[in-house]
């Protein structure tokens, strides 16, 4: 087991990060900004380094500041956490060639999984149903215009370096599609520095289901049962449940088992959640890979009782998985709101600020993973996560009675939060009955 | 005069929102100012060694302390621009770049700031005399910290 590891992001999953070191008896060192300076959790390492200014090039995301930290406090290891540099290659290189372990998968596995075309072309080799789609980037507009009558409209463009829900565009009609691939072509350029497009069946009114994989160095590969993250606004996700509510054995197993054959196939290791869509007839497409960590990883720990980050970092020094696929159970149902510091009621608009009450929620079953409390200040420099409130019960119907407790308990001010949204959803008839598609929170 | 009781003491002054307690105690004397958000260490120059010793500077708390003890005001800090070690000279034999007291121009080299194997040299931005140098030759240091602190002029 490591002695020292280096905690390369902020927030709750920094702290995430040093709740499983401290049991783990693992050393912890945290980076910070300026801007995250009088952050409680960073008293609960045992060292803090100030590694720059609060803007994320100079701090979270400056890969020089952050191996000089590890070097200059001599960790072993580096976690990256999610976001910032978790899945950048290049870091994990640095890492490599600083003889620093990264915890997360092999550099090479990164690359092939990263880039979404080469994702597609794993998945079709290991025998997993994409969604409909070009085997390659697209060279130009007229490839891409042939290939939408082949697959047929409504196809949607996607950036090859894409990811998180970015890059993406609908096109209903070949028109429709000429007009949007040069703008989609260098929005990618701008946005991944990497203007490569491929195209895609748009499947309509589908959920998003996910699995989560755990797999060692030794080829012990596991999967931890799914996520139905279908509850999403602009693509990123607000609420997560499991089991999901969308799908039976019938899909559920293959779905599971493709997880499986497809971090094989990219022999990867480490944690990593493989991405799906399923369709009205519960039909799975698989659509990419997230090789780290996830936000919404502690809904699969309720049902399955297994700690993710601490067997991330028990992998990454070296230790064989002692979990066999047929003892992992799920056990119940659990869920998971994103509490973000957004009105809204005024479309999402972020409300940094000073956090002047926070009176938490509690109780049988109730999870809250958090870095603010009274007096914190959420700074608009990063994302607007104030939380995580996982709750966990017997099945879907117990969690959602649970959650609705559990978010009327939950008072924060006076910025505002989320908390008054997720209530609306959980009193909304068609997220009750599980009959809600990505698309629901935009049409709401 | 240990560290237990200041602790105690700095407790009792939050607890009372007290602003200044001056202790003497035979051939010990301690100053604690509390201004601004936090309590301060202001030693008088005849006080015993541990009410002058500050936390270690690499954690986050005592960054935030910052004090400003009445010797500082009109001090200008050379803070660092990076996170690595601390060298005062350019070599390991060599004399060090400035010493307290010296006078430096802006442009002045005044250590070395070693990130990754690159020995980065530390140049002044303020033209003054050397008051005080706050970290020891070989220390790691974080951005931001101060490292020597100069009088202008």
């Amino acid at each position: 087991m490591f002695s020292r590891i280096l905690i390369a992001n902020r927030g709750e999953i920094a702290l995430r990060i040093i709740r499983a070191c401290k049991e783990l008896g693992v050393e912890t060192v945290v980076v910070y900004s300026e801007a995250d300076r009088d952050a409680a959790y960073l008293h609960l390492a045992d060292r803090a380094i100030c590694i720059g200014k609060a803007s994320p090039s100079d701090s979270y995301l400056n890969i020089p500041r952050i191996i000089s930290a590890a070097e200059v406090a001599n960790v072993e290891a580096i976690h990256p956490g999610y976001g910032f540099l978790a899945e950048n290659p290049h870091f994990a290189e640095i890492c490599r060639q600083c003889k620093i372990e990264f915890i997360g998968p092999t550099v090479e596995a990164m690359q092939l999984l990263g880039d979404k075309v080469a994702a597609r072309n794993v998945a079709k080799k290991a025998g997993v149903t994409t969604v409909p789609g070009s085997a390659e980037p697209l060279s130009n507009e007229d490839e891409a215009i042939q290939l939408a009558a082949k697959i047929g409209y409504p196809v949607m463009i996607k950036a090859a370096a894409g990811g998180g829900g970015r890059g993406m565009r609908v096109t209903h009609n070949e028109a429709n599609l000429r007009s949007n691939f040069k703008s989609a072509q260098a929005e990618a350029e701008a946005a991944f520095k990497d203007g490569r497009l491929y195209l895609e069946k748009f499947i309509e009114q589908p959920r998003h289901v996910e699995v989560q994989v755990l797999a060692d160095r030794f080829g012990n590969i596991i999967h931890l049962w799914e996520r139905d993250c279908t509850l999403q606004r602009r693509h990123q996700k607000l609420v997560e449940e499991t089991p999901s509510p969308a799908i039976d054995e019938k899909t559920r197993d293959p779905m599971c088992k493709a997880a499986v054959k497809l971090a094989k196939a990219a022999r990867y290791t480490s944690a990593g959640t493989f991405e799906f869509l399923v369709d009205k007839r519960k039909h799975f497409y698989f659509i990419e890979a997230n090789t780290r960590i996830q936000v919404e990883h502690p809904v699969t720990e309720m049902v399955t009782g297994i700690d993710l980050i601490k067997w991330q970092i028990r992998i990454a020094a070296g230790e064989e998985l002692s979990i066999r696929q047929r003892d992992v159970r799920q056990n119940g149902a659990a869920m998971e709101c994103r509490i973000n510091a957004e009105n809204a009621a005024k479309g999402f608009v972020p409300c940094p600020g000073k956090i002047e009450f926070f009176v938490t929620p509690g109780g049988f079953g109730v999870r809250l993973d958090t870095h603010a409390y009274a007096g914190y200040t959420i700074s608009p420099y990063y994302d607007s996560l104030v939380g995580k409130l996982i709750v966990h019960g017997e099945n879907r119907e117990e969690v959602i009675k649970t959650m609705r407790r559990a978010l009327q308990e939950f008072r924060i001010g006076p910025i505002h939060t989320t908390i008054p949204f997720h209530l609306d959803i959980l009193e909304h008839r068609d997220f009750v009955r599980g009959k809600i598609d990505t698309g629901f929170v935009d049409r709401l | 005069m240990d560290v237990e009781k200041i602790r105690e003491l700095i407790e009792l002054m939050k607890d009372n929102e007290l602003t200044e307690i001056r202790i003497v105690d035979g051939e010990s004397r301690l100053l604690l100012k509390r201004g601004g958000q936090q309590p301060v260490f202001a030693p008088l120059p005849a006080a015993v060694a541990p009410a002058a010793a500050a936390p270690a500077p690499t954690a986050a708390a005592p960054a935030a302390m910052s004090p400003e003890p009445a010797e500082d005001a009109g001090l200008v800090a050379i803070t660092s621009p990076m996170v690595g070690t601390f060298y005062a000279a350019p070599a390991p034999d060599a004399d060090p770049y400035v010493s307290v007291g010296d006078r430096i121009k802006v442009g002045t080299v005044v250590c070395i700031i070693e990130a990754m194997k690159v020995m980065n040299e530390i140049k002044s931005e303020v033209a003054g005399t050397v008051e005080k140098i706050l970290v020891d030759n070989t220390s790691p240091v974080e951005f931001g910290q101060p490292v020597f602190m100069v009088r202008p002029g």
